[in-house]
């Protein structure tokens, strides 16, 4: 076998109190496509931010073309031909390309437009069309990660790692992406392509090597594999999804209803745009669209965090457009908010807090304003069994848990709350698989139950498993609702984009 | 295990910041070890001097409280001053204007409440200022001091003033409106019982109850708790005025245990010592009556170590040791993280990865 473009071996990498990556060995070939596949915190960002020299390691060698290097920095790695596209771009938004891409490779005088020529040249090559000369917080994020890929040609990369780079695109931008990988490792160069999607790793991988708790689990060729075995390699077990019924449930009664609801920032642009929907008992209302499209709007309207300008929201008949967050909570309005982290949990406090966040004012578990703390940490033990919460018990920091183990127990305490309707934002985002199969299965029981639901998902996979219907949103307004089965996934990657028919686009 | 490890290091910390502190000594041509078991002797082998430490501890369990408090809504009350200088103006006050007309008793509780509600007051407009105008409740409560400060020179100068017109103090309450002393041969008063009480009943508050769970929750996380339908502007309102409250108190057991009269600058440094104990107390209630009585210590220790004769050691020299041990103690936290993350990193290599 020719030299490897890069090798890994027995790579060790130990953060203050847990361990990242154990002798992980790999290696990635000229020319090769590379899938590293594991769930989150599976160790897959952190053993490439090794190789780009963002973190030392703690034991191990790297060879880059066969010669043992020492990568401390960035810097180091892109000398020897090596980039990285991280999860988050890091693009100045109000420069243009052009100057984000010469950003610290060039000194003295400068020749904007000599650069400019260059990348224009660079971009014809992969077919690329970007304008160069705009500021980059004006594009769409594709193109921003466009941005990133020229960056990365532009000092002559041959080994581009890219973490996660289609979770923040429409199904075509993806595959626009696709295409340009094969034609850029078509020309001897190789990829990393750090994901946690199945269906990308079996479009482009050559070689898969998937992760699990810090260690490889296993190196497959694309040809020998299917999807389900790198479901039961990347978690360890089978997943079951849960089964959803065929039904028209539109003919229940409403449980929630936004009637032309306009919100508008003080002096600046729409936000929401005359939405107008109603989710009934025991349906599912999916939200779809690209995140940061209004979706995050209508949570806070509904929950009561901002006051629409127009329009009005309805609980079961009762207009509740300007009630108070906690009128909301008592109403019977279940809620699982997008950023855990900031809205839904207070990290330095017990379970058995976080539980009681949502009830304290609730006369039920209080003694003359005395917490009644037994019921309450038994309460909290009992939903740590029920929802398979990795935890010792009510005492734990809620901040000591994965990232799935607290979003099971604030799921635990708002299908409590939420008597009449659940919304749930974005309820899987960046959770391994076992989380996401367990939250799948509680929202399908609630809406057995009779419950609304209320789904916003930027995973078409989750929108078209649970959803009885969906609408798809485009800046601030609905491109329209349909039932689940209407829409094809090319169809709605165009609705997510703006565009309502073939060859037009909406405003 | 926990709490064992927080006290061993506090306690250590403490030790370490008194031998620095001895060593100090040296540079005043002094036998440290000689002068320290002087002083000692002295505070030990005196009932009255012993009794001061107490005395002295009661007020600063009150300001150190006071910060303490809003601490835990993730706010600082650097106004415990003003709201000290204000409950002691209404405790004056209202002994002077009751105190041939009421019994005792009704008289004390009475001045108890109207001290805590000034304090309340004063720390009410400066959570309001936070929750309507969002503030800076760091500035508002620290000019808040000066502002009463001159609003009390201007009372002392008018309405307040003896009746002999010629200093700016307020007449001497009447004995009857005395906190009853509780140890023969000190100044050891009431007041201390009820700064005890008072600082256990924070700790329930806090700790207990849903009002004190809303705190601490809008403390550590504003938007989870505004999102679980908990106003956090009320919260900020509501802890700045139990906290104003607290300080108030101060200035009760000042006028009715210690110093029967109001007075200019009085008491002038209790509200900065207040921020530093309930930092060195790490904000906990419990913990901030401790931190006292080991001020109160230091402060008795300062006062007997200048009285020695032939020395001539400054008083002062209790200001650096009582800046040497807070510095000891802040830099025991980090000390502890360290050791805690080292271990834990150990613990996780010989479990073989």
């Amino acid at each position: 076998m020719a030299v490897p473009a890069v090798e890994l071996q027995n790579v060790t990498k130990c953060f203050a109190k847990v361990v990242a990556n154990a002798n992980v060995s790999l290696t990635v070939g000229e020319g090769e496509v590379v899938a590293l596949l594991g769930e989150n915190g599976a160790g897959k960002s952190t053993i490439m931010k090794i190789l780009y020299g963002l973190y030392g390691l703690d034991e191990g060698k790297i060879f880059v073309r066969g010669e043992q290097v020492n990568i401390k920095t960035p810097a180091d790695a892109m000398a020897r031909g090596i980039a990285m596209i991280q999860q988050h771009f890091s693009l100045v938004p109000t420069h243009t390309a052009t100057e984000n891409i010469i950003l610290g490779n060039v000194h003295g005088l400068l020749s904007i437009k000599e650069h400019e020529e260059k990348l224009r040249k660079i971009a014809q090559d992969y077919g690329f069309e970007v304008p160069v000369d705009k500021p980059v917080g004006q594009l769409a994020v594709g193109q921003q990660q466009k941005i990133e890929i020229l960056k990365a040609l532009y000092i002559n990369t041959n080994i581009l790692i890219m973490d996660e780079p289609t979770a923040v695109l429409t199904p075509q931008e993806s595959d626009n992406l696709m295409q340009f990988i094969k034609s850029f490792t078509a020309k001897g160069n190789s990829v990393v392509f750090i994901t946690h999607k199945m269906k990308e790793v079996m479009e482009v991988a050559d070689r898969i090597v998937v992760m699990r708790n810090g260690v490889v689990v296993d190196t497959v060729r694309r040809e020998d594999t299917n999807e389900t075995e790198l479901a039961r390699l990347m978690i360890g077990q089978e997943i079951v999804p849960p089964v959803r019924k065929e039904e028209d449930t539109t003919q229940s009664p409403t449980v929630l209803e936004f009637r032309g609801v306009s919100l508008q920032e003080k002096g600046g642009s729409r936000l929401l745009d005359d939405i107008t929907f109603s989710v009934h008992e025991g349906e599912v209302f999916g939200i779809a669209g690209v995140s940061g499209n209004g979706q995050d709007d209508i949570c806070e309207v509904l929950m009561g965090q901002k006051d629409p300008n127009e329009g009005s929201v309805y609980l079961a008949g009762e207009d509740i457009t300007h009630a108070s967050i906690r009128h909301r909570s008592e109403a019977g309005i279940g809620y699982v908010p997008v950023d855990r982290y900031r809205d839904g949990m207070v990290m330095d406090m017990t379970l058995s807090e976080n539980v009681f966040l949502k009830w304290c004012y609730d006369k039920e578990w209080l003694n003359r304003g005395f917490i009644r703390q037994k019921k309450l940490n038994a309460y909290t033990d009992a939903l740590i069994e029920k929802h398979r919460v990795k935890a010792t018990g009510w005492g734990d920091i809620a901040g000591g848990l994965s990232g799935g183990n607290q979003q099971k127990v604030v799921l635990g305490r708002e299908v409590d709350v939420g008597s009449k309707l659940l919304v749930f934002n974005q309820p899987t985002r960046g959770l391994d698989m076992g989380a996401v199969d367990r939250i799948h299965h509680v929202i399908m029981g609630e809406k057995e139950k009779g419950k609304g639901v209320l789904l916003i998902s930027t995973e078409l996979s989750e929108i078209f498993e649970m959803c009885d219907r969906i609408a798809v949103m485009h800046n601030g307004r609905f491109m329209g609702i349909y039932k689940n089965g209407e829409l094809t996934t090319e169809r709605i990657g165009l609705l997510m984009a703006g565009v309502r028919e073939e060859g037009g686009a909406a405003q | 295990m926990k709490r064992f490890n927080t006290v061993f290091y506090n306690v250590a910390a403490v030790i370490v910041g008194l031998v620095i502190s001895a060593c100090l000594l040296l540079f005043m041509d002094v036998n440290p070890i000689e002068v320290c078991g002087k002083t000692l002797g002295k505070i030990l082998t005196d009932r009255y001097n012993l009794g001061e430490i107490f005395v002295k501890a009661t007020p600063l369990i009150f300001t150190s409280l006071a910060f303490a408090f809003t601490y835990k809504a993730n706010l600082f009350n650097i106004g415990a001053q003003g709201q000290f200088t204000m409950g002691a103006v209404a405790a004056v006050s209202i002994s002077l204007a009751l105190q041939d007309i009421v019994p005792t008793p009704i008289l004390l509780i009475l001045a108890l409440l109207g001290s805590f509600i000034a304090g309340a007051v004063i720390g009410a407009l400066i959570g309001l200022a936070k929750a309507k105008f969002q503030a800076n409740e760091f500035l508002v409560s620290m000019m808040s001091t000066y502002v009463i400060s001159a609003f009390v020179d201007y009372l002392l100068r008018t309405s307040l003033q003896e009746t002999k017109a010629e200093y700016l103090q307020t007449d001497a309450i009447a004995k009857s409106a005395y906190l009853p002393n509780i140890i023969s041969g000190t100044r050891v008063h009431l007041g201390l019982i009820l700064a005890i009480l008072v600082a256990v009943g924070v700790s329930v508050l806090l700790n207990k109850t849903s009002l004190g769970f809303r705190i601490r929750a809008v403390g550590k996380n504003r938007f989870a708790a505004e999102l679980a339908g908990i106003p956090s502007s009320r919260i900020y309102v509501i802890s700045f005025l139990i906290a104003g409250g607290l300080a108030g108190l101060a200035g009760f057991t000042e006028i009715n245990g210690v110093q029967h009269m109001l007075l200019r600058e009085f008491n002038s440094s209790i509200g900065s010592f207040g921020i530093g104990i309930a930092i060195l107390a790490n904000g906990n209630p419990i913990g901030c009556i401790f931190a006292s009585i080991l001020f109160g210590f230091l402060n008795v220790m300062g006062t007997t170590m200048g009285r020695l004769p032939g020395l001539s050691i400054p008083a002062s020299i209790i200001e650096l040791i009582e800046g040497i041990v807070m510095t000891c103690v802040i830099a025991s936290y980090a000390v502890r993280i360290y050791v805690d993350n080292k271990r834990e990193k150990q613990r996780i290599r010989k479990a073989g990865v």
